[in-house]
């Protein structure tokens, strides 16, 4: 059994992985994104990106995490019915413009973190990839030091 | 007492516009932040708004430099989505136009290096190799920057002497191990501004996601050529430099070392060229509802596309990129830290970033 074809035992997940489009897709069970960031430190995978989607009509939103473990693309799929999912900033340095990037773009708000304005300047509106033209919820946060 | 310095967002040494704010006590920078954005142009967004042949266009346009390692990717995703194979004389015109532009983007990268180390005369080398490799790319395209190459299931140009343009390379390749390989690799003057400053630790470089050159010389050997290889590069030949002082003369060295790789590469691609045709022929073919996603070794590092499609639909539902400078430029915080003030132009250019790449 390889490295790969072990995780999803790991993650305690009993379906296995789907290879579609480019991507190891594993869908998880009750594991939060929290849970699984520690996981995938613990195997010294590499973050990439964060994918954000905005499903039609009130469906909400995807996020697909994506990590990498020698070559081998993995991706996890979330699903939010509301505008908010924990940041894993803390477990995951690699994570913060991104998780910057999508608070800007749709308006997400990964909780845990405070945010300063990454592509957006100081006052902007958020949620500037909206479909549903720009949100006005809130603004881009006001720039804050950080140690 | 500490005082801050903001350089940029119209940066004395690098012409996009970036701004780092540095905290610094004496001479010694202690701290600093990074601010982008200035280049947003919501291009992910705008790709939303664009056909399946436009959209490459556009896309082509995310950056200058490695304009077509992003339709590369981009079609490679698409491919993923139209169940279409490039032939294999197109996938060898791939990896031909991809180690061209590495080779680009590393001496144009050179040659910056050397005008921020106080190298003129080796900066105007540099740009005259430059002007070599943009030659081939224009005898091959038609163009000198964005090449307009790729096509969903194949290239829309062939290589149709594939022996001069080999002769080109090959003199490039010895201009190159005559002037540009042993100055950078050997002479004081590289070696006096660019050993032990802007260091990243191998364990920063791997907490931080870093990937491409950087990463290789912070002693992570990722390079997904290797790791994942697309296109024909399962059928070359080739080393990955990695050097582990993860200072500024190791991305030096790095990038060095990889431009005569590309050089083998070429070699081989351009000799073992397959006969054929260099896109596929035939029916007409309809997007997969779903997503697909490629990820590519840019010059710079590793790019990522996710390209989402709808049944029946002209455009992409959503295409989202992530370039090899938003995963690398985050760590300039770590490189200046410590660093005297003097050097940080030269660290900052030591990760060859793209802030048009990064904003998008």
């Amino acid at each position: 059994m390889t490295l790969l074809e072990s995780i999803p035992e790991k993650l305690g997940s009993t379906e296995p992985w789907i290879e579609k489009g480019g991507v190891h897709w594993l869908t998880l069970g009750a594991m939060n994104v929290r849970e699984l960031a520690t996981a995938m430190n613990g195997l010294h995978a590499r973050f990439i990106t964060i994918t954000a989607y905005q499903l039609p009509k009130e469906e909400g939103f995807r996020l697909e995490y994506h990590w990498d473990l020698d070559g081998q693309l993995m991706g996890f799929p979330f699903v939010l019915t509301g505008k908010s999912i924990e940041s894993i900033f803390d477990l995951c340095e690699g994570v913060d413009w991104i998780e910057r990037e999508i608070h800007e773009e749709y308006s997400l708000e990964f909780t845990g973190r405070e945010y300063e304005p990454l592509l957006l300047r100081q006052g902007d509106e958020t949620g500037v990839n909206l479909r549903d033209g720009v949100a006005s919820s809130s603004t881009a946060a006001p720039s804050q030091e950080k140690k | 007492m500490s005082y801050k310095i903001p350089m940029g967002p119209y940066h004395p040494a690098l012409e996009e516009p970036y701004k780092l704010d540095m905290i610094c006590e004496g001479e010694t920078v202690i701290d600093a932040k990074l601010h982008i954005g200035f280049n947003f142009r919501g291009i992910e967004h705008l790709a939303e708004t664009r056909n399946h042949i436009q959209v490459i266009a556009l896309m082509e346009r995310v950056c200058g430099i490695c304009s077509n390692i992003h339709t590369l990717t981009l079609c490679n995703a698409m491919e993923g989505l139209t169940g279409l194979t490039p032939p294999p004389r197109a996938q060898y015109i791939r990896v031909i136009m991809a180690e061209l532009e590495r080779l680009h983007s590393h001496v144009l990268w050179a040659g910056i290096a050397a005008k921020l180390m106080g190298f003129k005369t080796m900066f105007m080398t540099c740009f005259e190799l430059r002007e070599k490799v943009m030659d081939i790319l224009q005898a091959i395209s038609g163009n000198r920057v964005n090449y307009s190459m790729n096509r969903i299931g194949g290239v829309n140009r062939d290589i149709t002497d594939p022996g001069s343009i080999l002769k080109m390379v090959e003199a490039l390749e010895a201009e190159m191990a005559r002037t540009v390989i042993p100055i950078f690799t050997t002479s004081r003057t590289a070696t006096s501004r660019c050993a032990g400053i802007g260091v990243l630790t191998t364990e920063k470089t791997i907490s931080l996601g870093v990937v491409g050159p950087v990463a290789r010389a912070s002693g992570v050997p990722q390079d997904l050529r290797k790791a994942a290889p697309y296109a024909a590069y399962a059928e070359m030949d080739f080393d990955v430099p990695v050097q582990p002082a993860g200072d500024v003369r190791a991305r030096l060295l790095v990038r060095a070392l990889e431009i005569m790789e590309s050089c083998k590469i070429l070699r081989q691609a351009l000799a073992k060229l397959p006969p054929g045709e260099i896109h596929t022929e035939g029916e007409k073919f309809a997007f997969i509802t779903g997503t697909a996603t490629a990820r590519v070794e840019a010059p710079r590092g590793e790019v990522m596309y996710s390209v989402s499609w709808k049944e029946g639909s002209r455009n992409p539902a959503r295409v989202h990129v992530r370039t090899p400078t938003f995963a690398v430029m985050p760590a300039i915080r770590w490189m200046v830290k410590g660093a005297r003030l003097a050097d940080t132009p030269l660290i900052q250019a030591s990760i060859d970033p793209c802030y048009s790449c990064t904003d998008r």
